[in-house]
């Protein structure tokens, strides 16, 4: 008795954060969400494991991420389609619409290895630092570094962004529409 | 679109990012740094699913009473 409230409190403010994560992960929103789901029983059951005090977000990435590979080394990859269904499920799903641009970068992210996908969220957008990115994915914070820094220069090829930083947004929208298929 | 003064105002924002030089060439700034935040908050944005809840108040009922016959 007694933790449970503020456990269940505060997984529920991290179930944002891991739903994103996992999407990037497993690519479809079903999928996000199933994964999601495991590491939250995980996370229940486990939660005597967890130390108090210590990063609870990191912890439940660590359980999500793990969770993933042993589900991938499963099923092997069929689940990891590129193009086709991403895109589509993305469409199909209500906060994305009109997003086309949110659909290309996706496309771009799908073309990473998996561990620089993953280094590059965690650092880039779950605000994780490099020492927690490297206890998270259980190697060195140089290999986190490296990865994040291929990464970097990998989506900027695949978006044709020269000179990251220097484009705003307009001009990289205008790139996109001029790609994408009429409508 | 609503960038331009975005980015000074975002250079300042950034520096709440742990202590680490984490992230330093994704920042808001960065074309790609900020297309991932926004990729990302597309999702991390949305309001917690019913299934969630439900399900933590499941485990919650089903922990307590077995805690429950376990003592009784």
């Amino acid at each position: 008795m007694g933790q449970e409230p503020d456990f269940r409190k505060e997984l529920i403010s991290i179930i944002p954060n891991l739903r994103a994560f996992a999407a990037s992960l497993a690519g479809s929103f079903d999928r996000a969400d199933d994964l999601v789901q495991e590491t939250l029983v995980k996370a229940w059951d486990k939660q005597h494991t967890f130390q108090p005090g210590t990063n609870l977000k990191a912890w439940l990435f660590t359980i999500l991420r793990n969770e993933f590979y042993t589900q991938m080394r499963k099923k092997g990859r069929e689940v990891q389609d590129v193009d086709g269904i991403h895109a589509m499920q993305l469409a199909g799903h209500p906060e994305q619409q009109g997003h086309l641009d949110l659909q290309d970068f996706r496309k771009a992210l799908d073309q990473l290895p998996d561990d620089q996908r993953e280094a590059l969220i965690l650092i880039g957008a779950s605000g994780f630092s490099y020492e927690e990115a490297a206890d998270i994915c259980k190697c060195a914070v140089g290999t986190i570094k490296s990865r994040v820094s291929r990464a970097r220069t990998r989506m900027a090829d695949l978006l044709g962004i020269e000179g990251d930083g220097e484009f705003g947004p307009d001009s990289i929208n205008s790139q996109i529409i001029g790609v994408a298929p009429a409508a | 679109m609503e960038d331009r003064k975005n980015k000074d105002v975002s250079a300042s924002e950034a520096s709440p990012v742990p202590s680490t030089d984490a992230g330093a060439d994704l920042g808001p700034s960065s074309a790609i740094g900020k297309r991932l935040k926004a990729y990302y908050d597309d999702v991390a944005g949305e309001p917690v699913p019913d299934r969630f809840l439900s399900l933590l108040d499941a485990l919650d009922t089903a922990e307590s009473n077995s805690q429950t016959s376990k003592r009784s």
